[in-house]
């Protein structure tokens, strides 16, 4: 090995610990001294220095988006309730807590869970279905545009990486930004306003996933001024795979093949980027620009070479580029890589650049010799650019050259397995959580906070955002993200549900997508934040007919610094109850990722975003026919709450609104909402059920009100025979945001039959439709009536973000 | 009965050519899906085909304008040999992006002159918007009307539409004159009961709602919407459809099949 | 090289302008009358000012609705309006450029050419230079990723 123009040698044999943390930081590799001091350990006992792109290969590795070092370090955790102290360590947080959880449930129909770019779970006997979701906060926040058509990008790649490639079928997004509504001069010095911030993030998702040609039928999109700085930008894709095509494997003397887009200085450092806080100087090459056609070129062309068996193995270029995807890939077998046959988008690139490039729309291939002609016809057929840059060795070793000299050569267990593991403090200390203090309101102030509660931008339509988005391409999205009774008007659905039927030809079965989160929870307790996010993605995919017992959900963990061990403590809170919500609804984790760091510095002053637990759920639907929506269908038919409302108004939309002090974040009783969701399924199921919605944020009051404007409705309920746990206030059971809630609309003739099936379940007949399309709320006992056309309280619901 | 085969012609960023062929197959027909190379190698291969398709996505991702590349792909590519299929009265449709194709190379609304006498241009709103709506087919039309695609509709029908770039614009008041009298505005964005709309209803701003245009002869057709997005009753938002069953989109294109029979 | 403007024709909304108008009415800048909006190509390469015309009138506008302006780098325009014109920094990938040098092939011209692609904004009113810098950086370009330029 040598220097050579293209490759420098960097000293690092000699360096003092100072100057190792001096190295880390200049050349932008994120790693910590126990970690640099690893590296010069390995290449002491080899007797020489590293060159620029070994030390940069082992970076990106050993990067905290690629390695998940927080969550599988180890952890000294302390828990404080009052005086009480408890302590535990962890060794692995995600293996004795997520992955721990999947592994007693033991489902026969999990198919592929944490080793692969998705989780896989059974769809019928010939497929599976894959699904991801991801984050790009920090491109997003760089370039809203371009970061969040990267992030989808990059996520549709994971589904095509998936075993030997799924096709996609579905995208979800969930955001969140600062308020859209700040005033210009509010927003500091060197930062982006929400709402261009918003705008950009939007566009972006747009323009790749409809062009890709992806629905995108479920999302979410939040707003607190705790992410002013620092949007959260989830991606997510679900795809169908033949269940013969889950399993990869390489063999030594396999061809690698690029495929796809060309690579040029795009995204560097991306991946160790992504462990740093943002400043407002920031690395310029760290943004990327999509190209979607390109990717759905390799889709189209790819998914042709899969069923023709023409490939044994694939992964996605994501972060750390090719040096990730080959790393991988070759991790049992070895690789040998000629740096130089990388088709580059422009001259100029040295070797390391090459090697750790995240230009995008990328894919890599393990070949069979055999096969070389024939993928390779098969690519550039359709105009898709497919080069072989090397093979799979059986030396166990990365071995990687430019023009003839050797560059880099490290063994693949050192690059995978010679990270220490770090040992990180965390404490959570539980506060305590008292009822606030009694809400006053008459008939009148409780029509003006119904009508501001609706407005809410955490509560209001998001009509602007998802019609930018093409959710019907594919033809199979059969429960929307926009509901109504004819095709005009609109109320939020719960859940969308695919129906594959141009893909898995006859079938009857669908898939719902949904997705639960809440960080209003997590600024008070992020278990609580945590257990409510898994509970409401549940609710919501029970809401229009799936049944939780093929359910099955992903984790994305947004956080902050975890080297602040307060904000370990709340990650190491939230992780915990994922295991307990996953066991007591015998529902899997599949596939999770976490982005920490996510804070960002102006002047000296250090902001961190308020902790998101984003819970995203797919399910199968047995036969599509029986899935709901939730805008109420026909006058006469009788209205049930099902489920109990307790005091809980802490962090809700309520508690936000009129600035109410303290409050009981809801708690998830998981015997009891498993227990109605089970039924409701069954309900559904025997076609008993015209309309379903679950109650999350807002409260009850605002998901009647939604089911009547959406289906252009009359309601009147009886709010005197809600059932309540303890005496509460109107205001209290209206706008509390228990978990576990349900409003049904049943017609008369099923009247029995569903109560039979609810026969233990805690529930209530609350009222009925109404074709006068008045919405009406009256408590006789607190002398209480609101009264509104649906029609006006629908304008209130959708007139907040029109632009 | 001989299967009647459909050519379903696809390039970097078609994307509904999928569901396009899975609606022929539900129509009975058999629908290959052929990628523009292997037609330009093969040209003739076009005329083994009984209906030509081009179907809706975002060809070379729009770069210019909507569906200006591939226009002008296939009319120095594939001109004459499309041309002569268009001239020989076998059907043929533009489903979105493939509408914006057809104009942008002018085999609409003339295929005779073959050259660009309309277009579609940025919507009004100036976004893309993905939404249902309504669509008028006039009792004159439904009379008199050659179109062969459009047989047997009601008078207002509900299908989805989705793009950026939908807004009808024809090159003169002449042009426009001469369509109406041809009979060749088949479809047009109304409300429910037939009226004249206003926005979202119509959602792109076009002169005299135009949605969908023929030729004189009736076998092109280019619309907006997406049929092929509802031939099943499921797809519809709350599950209308006739027969208990079937979507609008599905007599659409089972009239271009049922033709070629 | 030769640099195509496309211009929405008169008569016809030209809703990208529209749209960055009521973008700078958004965030309070007063004194802006209307913006014209154009799509620009660079074209640089050993094309001569036909193969140009037929590019622009063939490729990149459309018969019915736009017009093009074709200059080489010799003109200097005039301009009664304040321009910002906004283009992708050397090494950003330009996606549309790509598909443009496909298309030129297809019209049957087959020297090499390279082409950047960009646009601009022609602002009509009185406006100062620190306001034009100010719509540019907040409303039109992302200097990571954009440069541009006032003329």
């Amino acid at each position: 090995m040598k220097a050579t123009t293209n490759c420098q040698t960097i000293e690092i044999l000699s360096l003092s610990d100072k100057q190792l943390r001096e190295l880390s930081t200049k050349n932008v590799l994120s790693l910590s001294l126990a970690e640099m001091k690893a590296v010069q350990d390995y290449f002491r006992k080899l007797k020489r220095n590293p060159t620029d792109v070994e030390i940069e290969t082992i970076a990106q590795t050993w990067s905290e988006h690629c390695k998940h070092k927080t969550l599988t370090g180890i952890i000294d955790y302390t828990e404080e309730k009052g005086t009480k102290k408890t302590k535990r360590t962890y060794n692995n947080l995600l293996k004795e807590t997520i992955f721990k959880a999947t592994m007693e449930l033991n489902k026969k129909w999990c198919l592929s869970v944490f080793k692969d770019n998705a989780g896989i779970i059974e769809f019928d006997a010939k497929n599976g279905v894959a699904f991801k979701v991801e984050t790009h906060n920090h491109p997003s926040a760089l370039e809203p545009y371009g970061g969040s058509a990267t992030g989808i990008g990059g996520v549709i790649r994971d589904i095509l990486g998936v075993g030997l490639g799924a096709k996609p079928l579905a995208n979800t997004d969930v955001f969140c930004f600062g308020n859209p509504h700040t005033k210009d001069s509010q927003v500091p010095e060197g930062m982006r306003h929400p709402k261009t911030i918003l705008k950009g993030v939007v566009s972006g998702v747009r323009d790749y996933g409809n062009k890709m040609g992806i629905p995108t039928v479920n999302g979410a999109v939040y707003f607190d001024e705790g992410y002013m700085a620092n949007p959260l930008v989830y991606c997510g894709t679900m795809g169908i795979i033949p269940k013969s095509k889950i399993n990869k494997k390489v063999n030594s003397g396999d061809l690698i093949l690029v495929v796809g887009g060309r690579t040029g200085r795009d995204g560097i450092h991306g991946a160790t980027f992504s462990s740093i806080q943002l400043d407002q100087e920031c690395d310029v090459n760290a943004v990327q620009i999509g190209n979607p056609i390109v990717e759905k070129k390799v889709l189209d062309t790819m998914l042709k070479a899969r069923d023709l068996n023409l490939y044994r193995a694939v992964t996605d270029c994501g972060a750390g580029g090719l040096s990730s995807a080959i790393g991988e890939l070759g991790e049992k077998t070895g690789a040998l890589v000629y740096l130089d046959r990388v088709p580059l988008k422009y001259d100029g690139l040295v070797p390391w650049e090459i090697w750790i490039s995240e230009a995008q729309e990328r894919m890599v291939f393990a070949v069979h010799p055999k096969n070389k002609k024939r993928i390779v016809a098969l690519f550039n057929k359709e105009n898709v650019e497919a080069v072989f840059v090397g093979k799979f060795t059986k030396d166990k070793k990365l071995t990687l050259k430019y023009d003839s000299d050797v560059v880099a050569s490290i063994d693949m267990f050192f690059l995978h397995y010679g990270i220490p593991k770090p040992i990180r403090p965390a404490v959570y200390k539980i506060k305590e959580e008292n009822v606030q203090k009694p809400i006053k309101m008459n008939s009148a102030s409780l029509l003006k906070v119904l009508k501001d509660v609706l407005a809410d931008l955490n509560v209001c339509s998001k009509e602007w955002i998802i019609r930018q988005y093409d959710h019907e391409v594919q033809g199979q999205t059969i429960v929307k993200p926009l509901q109504c009774n004819s095709i005009e008007g609109s109320g939020p659905g719960d859940a969308a549900v695919i129906f594959p039927y141009t893909v898995a030809k006859g079938t009857k079965k669908g898939i719902v997508l949904s997705n639960g989160l809440n960080p209003q929870y997590g600024k008070i307790n992020t278990y609580k934040m945590a257990a409510n996010a898994v509970e409401e993605s549940l609710r919501n995919a029970v809401a229009v007919g799936a049944n939780i017992e093929k359910m099955s959900v992903l984790d994305n963990f947004c956080w902050g610094n975890p080297n602040n061990p307060k904000i370990l403590g709340s990650l190491v809170r939230a992780a915990n109850a994922c295991y307990d919500m996953s066991k007591a609804f015998n529902i899997p984790f599949i596939s999770g990722k976490d982005s920490l760091h996510n804070e960002y510095c102006i002047g000296t002053k250090k902001y961190s975003i308020p902790p998101v637990l984003l819970i995203s759920a797919m399910g199968v639907i047995e036969n599509v026919v029986h899935t709901v929506t939730m805008p109420l269908k026909n006058g006469g038919n009788k209205i049930f709450v099902l489920g109990i409302t307790r005091n809980e108004l802490g962090g809700s939309v309520l508690a936000k609104i009129k600035n109410v002090k303290g409050g009981v974040v809801p708690e998830v009783y998981p015997k009891e909402s498993k227990e109605i969701m089970e039924r409701i399924y069954k309900a559904i199921n025997s076609g008993l059920v015209q309309s379903c919605h679950d109650c999350s944020d807002g409260g009850l009051v605002v998901a009647i009100s939604e089911m009547a404007f959406a289906g252009d409705k009359g309601v009147k309920i009886d709010i005197d025979v809600i059932k309540t746990k303890g005496e509460l206030s109107v205001a209290e059971i209206l706008f509390s945001e228990s978990n576990g809630r349900f409003v049904v609309e049943v017609n008369p003739e099923n009247e029995f039959k569903f109560k039979g099936i609810f026969k233990d379940c805690i529930f209530a007949e609350v009222g009925c439709v109404t074709e006068d399309k008045n919405v009406v709320f009256e408590s006789v006992k607190n002398k209480i009536k609101v009264k509104e056309k649906s029609k006006n309280l629908l304008n209130a619901w959708r007139n907040t973000i029109t632009w | 009965m001989k299967k009647v085969k459909a050519l379903i012609l696809k390039t970097a960023g078609t994307n509904c050519d999928y569901e396009t062929q899975t609606a022929f197959e539900l129509c009975g027909a058999a629908a290959d899906v052929v990628h523009i190379n292997s037609l330009v190698e093969k040209k003739n291969k076009i005329f083994e085909y009984d209906i030509l398709v081009f179907p809706g996505g975002f060809s070379y991702g729009d770069d210019i304008a909507s569906g200006k590349i591939l226009a002008n792909e296939i009319k120095n590519k594939l001109g004459d040999k499309v041309k002569k299929f268009s001239l020989s009265g076998k059907p043929v449709i533009g489903i979105c992006n493939g509408f914006q194709v057809l104009v942008k190379m002018g085999l609409l609304p003339d295929p005779e002159l073959f050259e660009q006498t309309s277009t579609l241009y940025y919507n009004d709103s100036d976004k893309f918007e993905c939404r249902w709506t309504y669509f008028k087919i006039e009792k004159k039309i439904r009379n008199e009307s050659s179109c062969i695609w459009t047989k047997n509709l009601p008078d207002v029908i509900t299908l989805p539409v989705a793009h950026g770039e939908g807004k009808f614009i024809s090159i003169n008041d002449k042009l426009l004159e001469e369509l109406n009298k041809n009979n060749q505005i088949v479809f047009r964005y109304s409300t429910k009961d037939g009226k004249t709309p206003q926005y979202p209803l119509t959602p792109n701003g076009s002169v005299e709602q135009i949605a969908g245009i023929c030729n004189t002869k009736g076998n092109v057709f280019g619309l907006m919407p997406h049929p092929e997005r509802y031939v099943l009753a499921l797809q519809h938002p709350s599950r209308e459809g006739f027969d208990g069953k079937y979507g609008w989109g599905k007599i659409i294109l089972q009239n271009a099949v049922d033709f070629v029979k | 090289m030769f640099e195509i403007e496309i211009f929405t024709k008169e008569g016809f909304k030209d809703s990208r302008g529209e749209h960055v108008l009521s973008k700078i009415s958004e965030v309070e800048i007063k004194g802006i009358t209307k913006v014209d909006y154009a799509s620009v190509y660079i074209i640089d390469g050993d094309i001569n000012k036909t193969e140009a015309k037929t590019i622009a009138s063939e490729l990149l506008s459309d018969k019915i609705t736009e017009k093009f302006e074709i200059s080489s780098n010799s003109d200097s325009k005039k301009s009664k309006s304040s321009v910002i014109e906004v283009l992708y920094k050397k090494g950003v990938t330009d996606t549309v450029s790509e598909s443009v040098i496909k298309a030129i092939k297809d019209l049957g011209i087959t020297k090499e050419v390279r082409v950047k692609t960009g646009h601009k904004y022609y602002l009509h009113g009185n406006i100062s230079k620190t306001v034009l810098d100010k719509i540019a950086v907040k409303l039109l370009a992302n200097t990571l990723v954009q440069e541009y330029k006032i003329k």
